[in-house]
């Protein structure tokens, strides 16, 4: 008995499925991320030398690690990590945790090299007006590195999207997994459903990259530079 | 020595770029030995047309002749007529990776086919021409500006070219650098280089130049000698323009004369 | 009696010191996967981006859709479409009769006796060669953009240079662009290079035996699974230091004045 599926039914066996982990743990990586990364970058910047110091080395650390071993760490390693969870849910812990720790270690150059383009003299013009200095970060300094974040931050965006196709290895059924459970019983289909989840992929990631590229581009070229 | 061989013939040249019409028409001729000055407002043109001529960029229509031959007919080898024909850039666009005399002798070994000792010789003579032999072991980013222009116009030399094209040599020099350009240019000139040169540099002009031509929004002007020019220019943008051009370079006499004149009224 | 007073980690740390020959072995597998992925990485990454920046509208256009389809899609993706990619191939070839692709229990290995131990290192077989082929095929997408970039800081005006002395098109981008970007470009490549490393344990989804899988035997047997997962981690984190290390010398070794 065959209910072999078709395209149709893959591409919305896939939404359905997979699309909520998908997102829920891009999203909250990526919150855990910029929190993580604009606290790590505020402790390079302004910091005294020892904490820079921990924070680079925070930093090196996490770059330095697979995701999977840090997802698997978290999901299964540290067996009461996430003990008030049932054993099922920890895994999707585990990996909000493990791509939050990751994302954070690239967020933090992200805003450190923001904050530190944005030119030393607006802090300046701000500490003369009177400001003090956590003023003068909030309100001049930050929206104006936030701005500046945004192209790289898109990018991380669609770094963590990809990276939450690790959460198949760990049983969550987000889109990757969906895409190989629908296919799972006919092997013959399986580059066709993993084609339909890639197209879903690129449908979250290419319009933002793009958009944000294409407005970066013009941007220079608005001051007259780079481009054309 | 046939000083009346025409070298370079440019015919009823046009160009655009989307929908922005560049150059509308232009022509102009050079006979061996000729030194010609393009000059205006920036915008005008002018680098565009130097392209044309060595078709890095192809005119939309019109013909470019060198020594006869049409460059803008089809299946024609374009490198070896661009070998023919120097360019130095208001950039310098030395090759930052080679140092100076490989940056002259680069050429001629891959285009001409010099062994590297004939290549290297010949070389070591271009830089003798714009002294700067001393320096042929260095870096261009160890050199200032004006001694990378000076390499640049080395690296022109080499290739014996039939002529060389200008594209504003000295605009990107700072003021104390110009001088040492201008000079080599100068003596290249005298020594009976065919030249075509877009610059502001009206002194130069006025000494080497055999005509002037003056491009605005793609159209010429105004031609003649540097004398019809500095003397009785016709048109008022040309007036205009070498007035801008006499405040720039601090020939202001004229202004302090017309200003007291207004003071009097 | 003395180990009975040792410490339980150290005890557990011994354990799993036993295991040495999975390990290297695991190491070994990850490590000639990373190289491979490199290398392929690096030459079409390298071709990708020169057929984006000088090629003509038809050929830039597929090379930019590539990167982008490749960049933009997650690399557990691409390991699955690849890997099941040939069987559904081959049933429609033997369907129409034509030849088709052999998937063999092939390989390529040498054992050998390292101090009292058997090992066996797989150098090709079936599995491995589609572990490669998606690290490479992936690596290179990446590579493509810093190579893109690079050649774009050295700018238009040293092709133009090149080209008003005649040089040809190609000759100006072999000879005076490349050697210029190729240098510039080594910062930001070995941000790839050093890191690639990271992204071959994904390759256990298609049963490949690298360092990750072998931390799973290893833990299957001693039940110790977070002190081999660190040891694993920490393994990736020596070799990524190194490499970077590495890349970094090779920059100021080969760096030119103004470069």
């Amino acid at each position: 008995m065959s209910n072999e599926p078709n395209i149709i039914n893959i591409f919305f066996y896939i939404l359905t499925k997979g699309l909520f982990f998908t997102l829920f743990l891009t999203a909250l990586g990526l919150l855990i991320g910029f929190a993580l990364g604009l606290l790590l970058a505020l402790m390079r910047v302004y910091g005294v030398k020892e904490i820079g110091w921990l924070a680079s080395g925070y930093e090196k650390l996490f770059r330095g690690i697979p995701v999977l071993v840090l997802i698997f760490i978290f999901s299964f390693g540290i067996p009461r990590l996430f003990w008030y969870l049932e054993p099922l849910e920890r895994p999707i812990a585990g990996v909000i945790l493990a791509l939050g720790l990751r994302s954070g270690a690239y967020q933090s150059q992200i805003f450190r090299g923001a904050i530190l383009s944005v030119h030393s003299g607006q802090m300046e013009a701000a500490r003369a007006l009177g400001m003090n200095g956590f003023q003068s970060f909030r309100h001049i300094v930050f929206p104006q590195a936030l701005r500046l974040a945004v192209p790289s931050w898109s990018n991380e965006y669609a770094v963590v999207i990809k990276d939450s196709s690790f959460a198949y290895g760990v049983g969550i059924v987000e889109m990757t997994k969906a895409a190989f459970d629908i296919a799972a019983n006919f092997p013959l289909l399986m580059p066709v459903s993993m084609g339909v989840v890639a197209i879903l992929y690129l449908l979250f990631t290419y319009p933002v990259t793009k958009l944000v590229g294409e407005r970066q581009s013009k941007k220079l070229k608005d001051f007259g530079m780079g481009g054309g | 020595m046939d000083k009346n061989k025409t070298v370079l013939k440019v015919v009823d040249v046009w160009k655009s770029y989307d929908e922005l019409e560049v150059l509308k028409g232009v022509s102009l001729e050079l006979a061996e030995q000729e030194v010609k000055v393009i000059f205006g407002p920036s915008g005008s043109g002018k680098s565009t047309l130097l392209r044309c001529i060595n078709m890095l960029n192809a005119p939309d229509k019109g013909e470019i002749y060198l020594s006869g031959q049409n460059l803008t007919t089809s299946g024609i080898n374009l490198n070896a007529m661009r070998a023919k024909i120097g360019m130095v850039f208001q950039h310098f666009n030395l090759f930052s990776h080679l140092k100076a005399i490989d940056n002259v002798s680069v050429a001629l070994r891959r285009v001409k086919g010099l062994t590297k000792e004939e290549a290297r010789e010949e070389a070591l003579n271009a830089l003798n021409q714009v002294k700067m032999v001393e320096w042929a072991e260095h870096y261009p980013a160890q050199l200032s500006g004006g001694q990378q222009q000076r390499v640049g116009i080395a690296r022109a030399l080499a290739m014996k070219p039939d002529l060389i094209l200008f594209d504003e040599p000295t605009s990107a020099l700072d003021p104390e650098l110009i001088g040492e350009v201008l000079q080599v240019m100068l003596e290249i000139a005298k020594a009976g280089t065919t030249m075509v040169v877009v610059t502001h540099e009206m002194g130069f002009a006025r000494a080497v130049a055999s005509e002037m031509i003056f491009l605005d929004q793609g159209i010429v002007i105004e031609r003649g000698t540097p004398e019809h020019f500095f003397d009785s220019p016709e048109s008022e943008r040309v007036k205009h323009f070498l007035r801008q051009i006499n405040i720039l370079y601090g020939y202001h006499e004229e202004l302090i004369k017309e200003y007291n004149e207004d003071e009097k009224r | 009696m003395i180990f009975q007073q040792l410490p339980k980690e150290l005890v557990d740390f011994l354990r799993v010191l036993g295991y040495w020959d999975n390990i290297l072995i695991g190491l070994a597998k990850t490590m000639w996967l990373y190289v491979w992925a490199l290398l392929i990485g690096f030459f079409l990454g390298l071709l990708l981006a020169l057929l984006r920046q000088y090629g003509g509208r038809i050929l830039s256009r597929i090379a930019t859709g590539y990167i982008e389809i490749v960049r933009g899609t997650p690399l557990l993706v691409q390991l699955f479409f690849i890997y099941f990619l040939p069987f559904s191939i081959n049933t429609f070839l033997q369907a129409q009769g034509l030849p088709y692709i052999p998937i063999g229990r092939w390989s390529l290995y040498v054992t050998s006796n390292l101090f009292g131990r058997t090992v066996t290192m797989v150098f090709l077989d079936h599995i491995t060669l589609i572990g490669i082929l998606t690290l490479g095929l992936n690596s290179a997408a990446y590579q493509a953009e810093y190579f893109r970039g690079a050649v774009i800081s050295i700018g238009g005006g040293q092709l133009e240079a090149a080209q008003s002395l005649g040089m040809s098109r190609r000759s100006g981008v072999l000879h005076i662009v490349l050697p210029q970007a190729l240098r510039r470009v080594i910062p930001a490549w070995s941000n790839e290079a050093a890191y690639l490393p990271k992204y071959t344990v994904l390759v256990i989804y298609i049963g490949l035996s690298e360092l990750f899988a072998q931390a799973h035997y290893i833990i299957s047997e001693t039940f110790l699974t977070l002190s081999v997962y660190i040891l694993v981690a920490l393994i990736f984190l020596v070799i990524i230091t190194i490499i970077s290390k590495a890349l970094d010398i090779l920059y100021k070794r080969t760096a030119i004045p103004g470069l």
